[in-house]
């Protein structure tokens, strides 16, 4: 018998066809071999391992989520898809302050009170394909519900959904590829800028009872939010709020219909068991598997200096199925005792002592949607399985969940899911 | 008016201590405290109900 060689990482494998079909060999090996990985090639540091992971979200002092420049200001990515966004004003007040605006509609009462109008767009959605026998779920389902559901929390017209859909599809494709789809995806964000604007100048004189007058009305220190840094609002809503629900419910079915056919049949029997397929789904596979860090001092890590201003790469992917943490990682199963299966908490820390998967991050960025997101793929599957009654998967074969470019910050979904029933 | 934490609702969600340092925190026991009980400011009452708003568990409470 001889001894497996240690293969170390070579940085082009993060670019390679393979890692983006199937990363979770390289993850492997990084987690073993080279927890605190330095590549030089993409001039960053990969972390891979569950606590290093965690660690890290809980860092403040020693980790920022915004480009840290102890000389000035936060650099925003001004070639983003979005515009000026939540999403990179760091750790700072203001993220603190735009994120408390409208933090409270996506959970507690603020989203029982929305829960009819989510069960009514799931509802309409399964009844246009109800009579059909079959369907590709991507196309029919997954990539049209959240974006209905989040454009009318926004208060945005019912009879614009389409629009939005439409402008949603490309910006989404503008932020996982490149070239021609990011200049579509600039475009289409550019013609929602034009739509959006007296619509935002409306609210803002005469306001309603929905998410965009609170966005337009919110006050820091006596002043509001300019119309750009609302557009970058709205467009990153309806891309987060959109985008990330509509592939884990996508991830889910396909679990349930390819992976776990046995115990697709449990929760074809009891519908409640979708909140355990969600939970499993974000540990086994979740939809984002990169969350990025800078470095706002020199940090040590396994007798490693990673400097200061360093690039940082969390692989929840990575982190989610570390063998140190969960046993057999590399099997999904929605009965899974070894891990908090009900719904996450921001802290990553449960009263169980068990631990959370880390698909939503943890600490400060943790997902500000993180239950509504919960509830829209927990309700919209259980009525699509409700109604199809025996849903199966149409073929025998299925390329598997992939990422044209998870290592761009792609997120991992199937390309088509089409699903048969009686 | 006065804020209070249950702490047999609580589920150490950290929504509190995360979006408001200034008035909740974390203690040795990895319980969360109320650093200043106090609502008066019409400030202090927003953030307030912001706070009570977005705890999952709803061990949040405002007395008067």
């Amino acid at each position: 018998m001889s001894v497996t060689e240690i293969q170390p990482v070579d940085p082009r494998e993060f670019d390679s066809p393979e890692f983006q079909r199937n990363p979770f060999p390289i993850y492997q090996r990084l987690r073993d071999n080279q927890p605190v990985y330095h590549d030089r090639f993409h001039n960053r540091w990969v972390l891979t391992r569950y606590e290093d992971i965690d660690g890290a979200f809980q860092d403040n002092e020693g980790f920022d989520r915004a480009v840290y420049d102890p000389e000035g200001d936060y650099q925003f990515g001004s070639k983003h898809v979005f515009g000026p966004n939540i999403l990179e004003y760091g750790n700072g007040e203001r993220h603190r302050w735009l994120r408390n605006i409208v933090a409270n509609q996506f959970v507690g009462k603020g989203l029982t009170e929305f829960i009819p109008v989510i069960e009514q767009i799931a509802d309409e959605l399964i009844e246009r394909v109800s009579g059909d026998g079959e369907i590709e779920l991507v196309d029919a389902i997954s990539t049209q519900f959240p974006i209905r559901v989040i454009s009318n929390m926004l208060g945005l017209p019912r009879e614009d959904e389409d629009r939005f859909v439409g402008w949603y599809q490309a910006l989404i494709a503008g932020l996982g590829f490149g070239g021609d789809h990011l200049a579509r995806g600039l475009a289409a964000r550019n013609e929602m800028w034009e739509y959006l604007e007296p619509i935002i100048e409306a609210r803002r004189s005469r306001p309603e009872d929905d998410l965009l007058s609170r966005i337009v009305d919110a006050e820091l220190d006596g002043q509001r939010m300019s119309t750009d840094e609302i557009k970058g609002f709205i467009a990153l809503l309806l891309a987060a709020g959109g985008d990330t629900t509509d592939k884990a419910i996508a991830n889910m079915w396909y679990h349930m219909l390819y992976t776990r056919p046995d115990q697709f049949e449990e929760v074809k029997a009891d519908p409640t068991l979708w909140d355990d397929v969600f939970g499993e789904m974000m540990r086994y596979d979740a939809v984002v598997h990169i969350q990025t860090r800078y470095t706002t001092r020199e940090v040590t890590l396994h007798g490693q200096v990673i400097p200061e201003r360093a690039l940082v790469r969390l692989y929840l992917g990575a982190g989610n199925r570390d063998g140190r943490v969960f046993t057999d990682p590399d099997t999904f199963d929605i009965h899974r005792s070894d891990m908090h299966m009900g719904r996450e908490n921001r802290s990553g820390r449960y009263r169980s002592e068990l631990p959370g998967h880390l698909g939503f991050g943890i600490g400060r960025h943790f997902c500000m949607g993180y239950i509504m997101a919960r509830q829209e793929a927990v309700i919209a599957s259980a009525r699509l399985a409700e109604m199809m009654g025996n849903a199966r998967p149409k073929f025998a074969e299925h390329e598997g969940i992939t990422s044209p470019s998870v290592d761009s910050g792609g997120f991992r979904t199937p390309a088509e899911l089409w699903i048969e029933w009686d | 008016m006065r804020l209070m934490i249950d702490l047999d609702e609580c589920i150490m969600a950290g929504e509190c201590t995360y979006n408001h340092p200034e008035v909740f925190a974390w203690n040795d026991d990895d319980q969360p405290v109320v650093l200043q009980p106090q609502v008066t400011s019409d400030q202090e009452q927003t953030m307030a109900v912001q706070a009570q708003a977005v705890c999952p568990s709803g061990a949040i409470r405002l007395v008067s």
